[in-house]
């Protein structure tokens, strides 16, 4: 902001060398593949981690409160710039579409019920070891007690069938070193949707 | 819904809005506001309104610290903020007298003020920098009172 003319308009005359603590490094412009990550030394002596390839992240589901470490498939939407799309750039809010797998194994065995089944097949696929599997009887009560919320959007149904859920980034790989984020829901899913159908 | 205009999902940062369907609290505007402080009442629209400003002093994420000073608004073409302008008095003491002076000054001014015009004179309150220019945020708004007969007001 010394090298930026005033408000008035005035060009600022330079006094003063450039000094250290004005710096501005390169973007790490984070890409999707095997996790590489650079280590930078900050100001103060502390670091940042800077990832310049990232291929899994620490999701979570909002609604039911639980986080897994999911692969992250694809870079899907970008609000600043469609070229960070293109290249699958991974930014802090970017859409990306995850794993569903850890998902649906937690769902399934904690209310014991399908998800995302695939509705007008003719052939019932069997169920999954997970929710066919004997529980105690203690066990059994719990997971009573709890159909009753188990119930889940339309919208996050039809995302566990293709085994693919649409989430967005929380945190800024090229600062943290990670890609964490939470799974779309609601009104947020449903404006991202629309966006993509366009 | 309508305040939805940006390619990014605008929302209040903080405030979970995905809770499970069927939960026993349902508040039909979740909606979080605070209060700034300093006598300053937060305007109703602040608090039953559905828009998303980051940078309001009353549901966004800015405080309100340092000076509070108050001016007259000159211009409202830009996109929620507004100029000010400050008069004031300089006293020249070769000659005993004063000289008129005034400075110019931006604000952000929060969507829940609304019918505001340039005229109105405004209480506002000095935050971090929010742009290159701007580091007042308005807090209250006295309308210009128009005096005498109702004259034409261009509508």
């Amino acid at each position: 902001s010394r090298h930026k003319r005033n408000a008035t308009g005035a060009k600022r005359a330079q006094y003063r060398k450039k000094r250290k603590f004005e710096l501005g490094r390169q973007a790490a412009n984070t890409k999707l593949g095997a996790k590489r990550i650079h280590e930078v030394r900050t100001r103060g002596g502390n670091r940042k981690f800077r990832a310049m390839r990232l291929d899994a992240g620490n999701f979570s589901w909002g609604s039911e409160a639980i986080s897994r470490k999911t692969r992250i498939v694809a870079v899907v939407y970008n609000s600043s710039n469609n070229e960070l799309v293109r290249t699958g750039t991974l930014v802090k809010n970017a859409i990306v579409q995850i794993d569903a797998t850890p998902f649906r194994q937690w769902y399934e065995s904690h209310y014991a019920t399908p998800i995302g089944a695939r509705k007008g097949k003719g052939v019932v696929k069997a169920e999954s070891e997970e929710i066919a599997k004997t529980r105690s009887n203690h066990v059994q009560r719990k997971i009573e007690a709890r159909k009753t919320e188990s119930k889940v959007d339309a919208a996050l149904d039809h995302q566990f069938a293709a085994g693919r859920l649409y989430a967005c980034l929380s945190s800024r790989p090229g600062q943290s070193g990670r890609a964490d984020g939470y799974i779309l829901e609601g009104q947020e899913l449903a404006f991202y949707i629309r966006k993509l159908k366009k | 819904m309508s305040e939805q205009i940006e390619k990014a999902f605008q929302k209040q940062q903080g405030i979970f809005q995905n809770a499970k369907v069927g939960a026993k609290k349902s508040v039909k505007n979740n909606r979080w506001y605070k209060e700034v402080g300093l006598g300053f009442k937060t305007p109703k629209e602040a608090i039953e309104g559905h828009y998303i400003d980051k940078k309001c002093p009353f549901t966004g994420d800015v405080s309100i610290r340092g000076r509070i000073l108050t001016g007259e608004i000159m211009s409202t073409k830009m996109k929620r903020t507004i100029i000010i302008r400050r008069e004031y008095l300089h006293f020249i003491s070769k000659y005993n007298r004063y000289e008129k002076r005034h400075k110019n000054l931006a604000a952000h001014m929060s969507p829940c003020f609304i019918g505001v015009q340039a005229g109105d004179s405004v209480t506002v309150g000095q935050c971090r920098p929010l742009s290159k220019t701007v580091r007042f945020n308005v807090l209250k708004v006295q309308k210009k009172v128009v005096k005498g007969a109702k004259n034409f007001a261009k509508f």
